[in-house]
């Protein structure tokens, strides 16, 4: 992203800051939401700007957490548990939020969906034994959650734990047998189905280093041809950073990221999660992981 | 001693006996079954229901590049639709977007129908009208409009859009109670309208067997709420999810495009079927049990519709729905099934 862009990111995102609450809107005039403020705060460290926002935006993240780590959206809705990954990589080496990570974290590895047994039909082809995470409590663990919760682990060094190792099984065995990922059935009544570039630029990101080369290089392929047709920004950011998080970032990247951010004019302001994801993206060059090096 | 021996020599079957017998058993217990599944499926409601009665208005429509509006607006005016009614109102139109591959014209409401419903209710002097959707598999609403074309109608002719997966909610006790959902969470936005308008695509579905404009509003649940796919729903049962939620919401119309529908393994993976309808109505399960019977599918035995049924959200015996426009006979096309898929078996009329 060009500094030119990141001045337009960092005026856009300061419209949406919440004050003196702490944390963002999804929109100008909205009110607080907890996956906007998370992907705030990370594209923001990843600028390397808005020091005193990332510190109320953190702030405002422990106050939606729950006595046993989980952090929801609203009090009323504690099933709602899937921003829990978001805040464990907001808070990522924030002193002031230490504790709640490591809660958070201790909620992630006790938590998982609903699972059974495979069965002897072939209604579904993958094997809803794996556990991973669901969006909601007691569901079926899906693709975004447990690669979000893959990467919120590894990060804070979990990499070797039982439970990040079998979510890892779970999203090899929810790659299409063609390549790529979708929100997380494959085959349903036999016939495959279609995968998502977005879905894929998650798997791809939290399979970085866990997977390889050749596990993965149909999703890759698939990958590198699909977000050559998008220019959304949840799916060209995550797109982009499933590239990237494999080496294979396209050299056509920034000039699709400025296609994308031009097309507000013609659709409106794009939500901060979505518009932050895409700044990540161009400031990322390893992939997701990457904004915590030193 | 005697006695029990004469006994045995009454009861005791030659081998004939007991083949023919048993024959005849299995004859009376299949005959039995094919017209309990026949006649009686869907429970005994079909026979017991007391159904109100309801009108529906099927158009002949064999191409999306026609006067879609206008067939719109005929059809408003025969279900007794007009200005004084629509005067003013705001007005939700809800279509099914759920996937999409680019140029696919048979997974999602096509946005011409789109287009044609936004121009008849403005023609009838409605005050706002909006397009929402909670799109179900995909994150990413905005590729999901751009895909199916949507976007580019909304873009040139100025129609909001709401993406009901991030609107504020409002929480209402599950009166209905067809699942063990204590509660329904709803986009805030549904509350802020006087009129929700499903705006349906006319498919199979290897879960529900038919979708139509009742199975159109799971598509309302916010996924932040529901998940993507919205498993909360299919966890606590697909059928008892569309009759709390068509309870609890109480829309007000249905528009089922079946210009180009839907067969075989829907909603997403089916093949293309043309049956040149548009079917509008005022209540959802009269509309679509006369999709379904289009479709050639016996609407009892689609399990939310006889539920519907039971439950007198609105009738779905052919004999209590008013048919306007066309006959359902003059334009019946069934609909291909598979018979590995469970909710397809023993549907077809």
């Amino acid at each position: 992203m060009t500094d030119q862009l990141a001045t337009a990111y960092l005026e856009t995102v300061r419209a949406r800051a919440l004050s003196p609450q702490g944390g963002f809107a999804l929109q100008a005039g909205g009110s607080f939401q907890v996956d906007a403020t998370a992907w705030a705060v990370l594209a923001l460290k990843a600028l390397g700007q808005g020091a005193a926002l990332l510190d109320a935006a953190r702030a405002r993240l422990a106050a939606q957490q729950l006595a046993d780590g989980r952090v929801i959206l609203s009090p009323e809705h504690p099933e709602t548990f899937w921003p829990t990954p978001l805040a464990i990589l907001a808070w990522h080496r924030a002193p002031a939020q230490r504790e709640a990570q490591a809660r958070a974290v201790r909620f992630l590895l006790a938590t998982a969906g609903r699972h059974w047994p495979r069965g002897k039909d072939n209604t579904f082809l993958h094997d809803p034994s794996i556990k991973g995470w669901p969006w909601i409590a007691e569901t079926h663990s899906w693709v975004e959650p447990t690669a979000l919760a893959v990467m919120a682990l590894k990060i804070t060094g979990y990499g070797e734990h039982a439970r990040v190792k079998e979510a890892i099984r779970l999203l090899l065995d929810r790659q299409l047998p063609g390549g790529g990922w979708n929100y997380g059935n494959t085959k349903v009544f036999n016939q495959e189905l279609f995968p998502f570039p977005e879905s894929t630029g998650m798997a791809l990101n939290a399979l970085r280093g866990d997977a390889r080369p050749e596990e993965i290089q149909k999703s890759l392929a698939y990958l590198k041809s699909g977000v050559r047709k998008v220019r959304t920004p949840l799916a060209l950011g995550w797109g982009l950073l499933g590239l990237a998080a494999w080496g294979e970032e396209p050299r056509e990247a920034p000039a699709w990221t400025s296609e994308c951010l031009g097309r507000q004019e013609k659709y409106g302001p794009y939500d901060t999660a979505s518009l932050s994801v895409l700044c990540l993206a161009a400031r990322a060059p390893q992939g997701l992981a990457s904004i915590f090096k030193e | 001693m005697e006695h029990q021996e004469d006994n045995q020599s009454q009861t005791r079957w030659s081998r004939r006996d007991f083949l023919s017998r048993s024959l005849a058993g299995a004859v009376l217990g299949i005959s039995g079954y094919w017209a309990w599944r026949r006649f009686l499926s869907g429970g005994l409601s079909r026979l017991l229901v007391r159904e109100e009665t309801a009108e529906t208005f099927i158009a002949r429509a064999p191409r999306y590049r026609m006067d879609l509006a206008s067939l719109i607006l005929q059809g408003l005016k025969e279900l007794g639709i007009g200005p004084q009614e629509v005067r003013g109102k705001r007005i939700l139109l809800k279509p099914n977007l759920v996937e999409s591959i680019a140029g696919a014209e048979h997974i999602n409401t096509h946005p011409l129908v789109v287009r044609a419903a936004v121009e008849a209710f403005l023609h009838l002097g409605a005050g706002r009208v909006l397009v929402a959707e909670g799109v179900g598999h995909r994150r990413d609403s905005l590729l999901v409009l751009e895909e199916s074309g949507l976007a580019d109608v909304l873009f040139e002719d100025r129609i909001p859009f709401v993406d009901l997966n991030v609107d504020p909610v409002y929480t209402l006790a599950n009166a209905r109670g067809a699942t063990c959902l204590a509660t329904l969470t709803f986009p805030e936005t549904l509350r802020q309208v006087d009129w929700i308008v499903s705006l349906a695509k006319m498919k199979t579905h290897h879960w529900a067997g038919v979708t139509l404009s009742m199975k159109n509003l799971f598509g309302v649940m916010p996924g932040r709420y529901y998940g993507w796919p919205k498993n909360v729903l299919h966890l606590a049962g697909i059928e008892g999810s569309i009759l709390d939620i068509n309870a609890a919401l109480k829309p007000h119309l249905a528009l089922v495009d079946g210009i180009l529908g839907m067969e075989g393994d829907g909603p997403i993976m089916g093949t293309p079927k043309a049956a040149g309808v548009l079917v509008m109505g005022r209540n959802l399960p009269a509309v679509d049990a006369t999709c379904a019977r289009i479709m050639g599918i016996d609407p009892w035995r689609i399990r939310y519709l006889a539920g519907a049924a039971e439950s007198r959200l609105g009738p779905i015996q052919e004999s209590n729905i008013r048919q306007r426009g066309e006959t359902i006979a003059s334009v019946r096309t069934p609909f291909g099934l598979i018979e590995a898929i469970p909710a397809h078996r023993d549907i077809s009329l």
